[in-house]
């Protein structure tokens, strides 16, 4: 039997993981405390992103976003709606910035396709009608739970035990490593330890919480941000300001809504229960710029979703942190055997995060297996229920 | 605007431990904005975390939230806590879902008619062109239903011994019908097998609760139109 790994967070990252690590051969258990997918992911606002957001300020996460933009498209096209994207420019400044974005695009590799004011309005008559220019880019929509739940399903057929509802509340250590875990089953109440060669913290922006159960800190910072759904599908395509990155810049049409999005700031627990007054307001303001019909759509629902950002705690402006995702080998930093986490990150890149967890995992228990989440196509989520 | 006090009363159950389930009251004071959903959250979080429900996408999209709230299947991120109107918030599972914990329910019974090799999402679905006569309509898509199973919890049908495969799974099979035209004859003979359109008692309820507007009582009535259709082709 090959090693016993143990997934604590039941978001993209960890079944991302779970599905590259079962694939590889390895005796997987993940750990969510909740419902799978309740935490960050699933409130995602759906972009799969073509990377041209990130293509001037953060070339690294902008390559990795079209990478995995073209993965995820040939492994789950069905949790996809591949309408492409609009970049907007709608005054002086945008367009000003318009040839550093299409620079950057093509530096990236980013296939960026100049359109006039007639022909984006052509495709998109809901713009606004000033409009100064338009980009077009491989942006699309996803599913924020199925597609997630495609990695949960296939991991689950290839033998991963995935135990949602059930946390882990310590760790058993013996000689400077992590030998079991110890979680508690909110069903049944029963408290249980499973001994295990390893360990991911997958936890998103709750992985600090995790960390701390083993006394050690992380770079991490909770980045909370709202998002508002109106009623209507008031474009086809996913729709963004042309400027640097932003509040109130993005448009994504899901099923019978719009989602506007996005705000960001920077709060000390993941745990959010009500955000800042007066964000649905600005984000509708901001957004009714592109498209002027959300300001008169009925909202339909106004939440929020805490990002995992990378930083160390004395970051200041929370849009320049890095959307980039770091693996740390606790043995390395801390001199804790047998502890990984995975933090950073956005959901278009869950696979690729897993991939580098789970060569860290290779690495460190010696073994040669090559990832093959780029080739194998997922199974549906619905088979996750059967 | 002051937090109005509400009395929510939470159906619990976990197995062998509350068991049978019992009701347990939690008070929480509640703003204009507070839906069901932020409310179990802030209960979960400050009163009692072994509370369990199911969540994920907070505006309706993913489907994994809903259940009965004062008797109605309706999903808990888009329902307004005071526009409910009452000073007590009943919730209890799913009607006719097995339960796992709380207010969990087991989804599988519910997949079992859905199958996985019908399509999934796709791109621009009947987007108007240039030229196009929809031009002007704005953008559709054939998908909306979200899978939460208020359809089936407020179905009178469903949960008998003939083993009614309910409304979403037959709103299913008319839009993959839509979808996918060369399989026309072989999902309108899985619509009207024993288990099909034939045990709908025509109530509506699935069409009145549905939070998407997928009016599965429309696309029932649509395939049993064109059942007759095909039996009237026979003969």
């Amino acid at each position: 039997m090959l090693e016993h790994i143990v997934i604590v967070g039941g978001g993209g990252t960890g079944g991302a993981l779970a599905h590259d690590l079962t694939l590889r051969g390895f005796r997987v258990t993940l750990f969510e405390k909740g419902e799978l997918l309740s935490g960050t992911t699933g409130r995602h606002h759906g972009l799969l992103h073509s990377g041209a957001r990130y293509a001037v300020n953060d070339p690294t996460a902008a390559v990795e976003c079209i990478e995995e933009n073209r993965v995820l498209r040939k492994i789950a096209p069905e949790a996809l709606e591949q309408n492409d994207g609009l970049f907007v420019a709608l005054d002086d400044e945008d367009m000003a910035f318009r040839p550093l974005f299409l620079e950057g695009c093509r530096d990236c590799g980013i296939l960026a396709q100049e359109m006039t004011p007639a022909a984006a309005l052509a495709l998109e008559p809901a713009l606004h009608p000033d409009l100064k220019s338009a980009v077009r880019v491989p942006d699309a929509t996803m599913d924020a739970w199925r597609l997630p739940m495609h990695f949960f399903a296939t991991a689950r057929s290839n033998g991963a035990d995935i135990r949602p509802f059930t946390e882990v509340v310590g760790f058993q250590t013996l000689n400077g490593g992590i030998t079991a875990v110890e979680t508690v089953d909110y069903r049944t109440g029963s408290r249980r330890s499973y001994r295990c060669d390893m360990v991911v913290n997958a936890a998103g922006p709750w992985a600090g919480q995790l960390a701390a159960l083993a006394g050690l800190s992380l770079p991490l910072q909770p980045g909370p941000g709202v998002m508002v759904a109106v009623e209507g599908r008031v474009t086809n395509m996913v729709i963004n300001r042309l400027h640097p990155a932003g509040e109130g810049d993005i448009i994504i049409p899901q099923r019978r809504l719009s989602l506007l999005g996005t705000t960001l700031w920077l709060a000390s627990d993941p745990d959010v229960l009500s955000p800042p007054a007066d964000q649905r307001r600005r984000i509708i303001d901001l957004c009714g710029r592109m498209v002027p019909a959300v300001r008169d759509a009925p909202v339909r629902s106004v939440w929020w979703a805490v990002r995992p950002l990378m930083a160390d705690g004395d970051a200041k402006d929370a849009q320049a942190i890095s959307r980039d995702f770091g693996c740390i080998d606790h043995s390395e930093r801390d001199h804790l055997e047998g502890l990984i986490s995975v933090i950073g990150g956005k959901a278009t890149t869950l696979r690729a995060m897993a991939e580098t967890a789970a060569d860290l995992i290779c690495k460190k228990t010696g073994r040669s297996f090559p990832c093959r989440t780029r080739e194998s196509k997922l199974l549906s989520y619905r088979l996750f229920y059967k | 605007m002051e937090p109005t006090k509400i009395n929510f009363r939470i159906l619990r159950f976990k197995p062998g431990r509350i068991d049978p389930p019992r009701h347990q009251e939690f008070e929480l004071a509640v703003g204009p904005q507070t839906t069901v959903l932020d409310s179990l959250e802030q209960l979960k979080l400050e009163q009692d975390n072994t509370l369990m429900y199911r969540h994920s996408c907070h505006h309706s999209s993913c489907g994994t939230c809903a259940c009965m709230i004062n008797g109605v299947p309706r999903p808990a991120c888009v329902t307004g806590v005071l526009d409910l109107g009452t000073a007590t918030v009943t919730l209890e599972p799913l009607v006719g879902f097995r339960t796992i914990g709380d207010l969990v329910v087991d989804m599988r019974d519910f997949y079992g008619d859905l199958s996985e090799e019908w399509s999934g999402l796709r791109a621009a679905e009947a987007r108007g062109g240039k030229g196009s006569p929809q031009s002007h309509q704005g953008p559709v898509r054939f998908e909306n239903c979200i899978e939460c199973g208020c359809c089936v919890a407020a179905c009178p049908a469903v949960g008998g011994s003939d083993g009614f495969m309910g409304p979403a799974a037959l709103a299913a099979i008319h839009n993959e019908m839509l979808k996918s035209p060369a399989k026309k004859t072989a999902l309108l003979a899985l619509a009207d097998g024993e288990r099909g359109q034939r045990l709908c008692r025509r109530a509506l309820n699935c069409s009145r609760v549905c939070p998407t507007a997928v009016s599965p009582a429309r696309h029932i009535a649509d395939l049993r139109r064109m059942v007759s259709a095909a039996e009237g082709d026979g003969q």
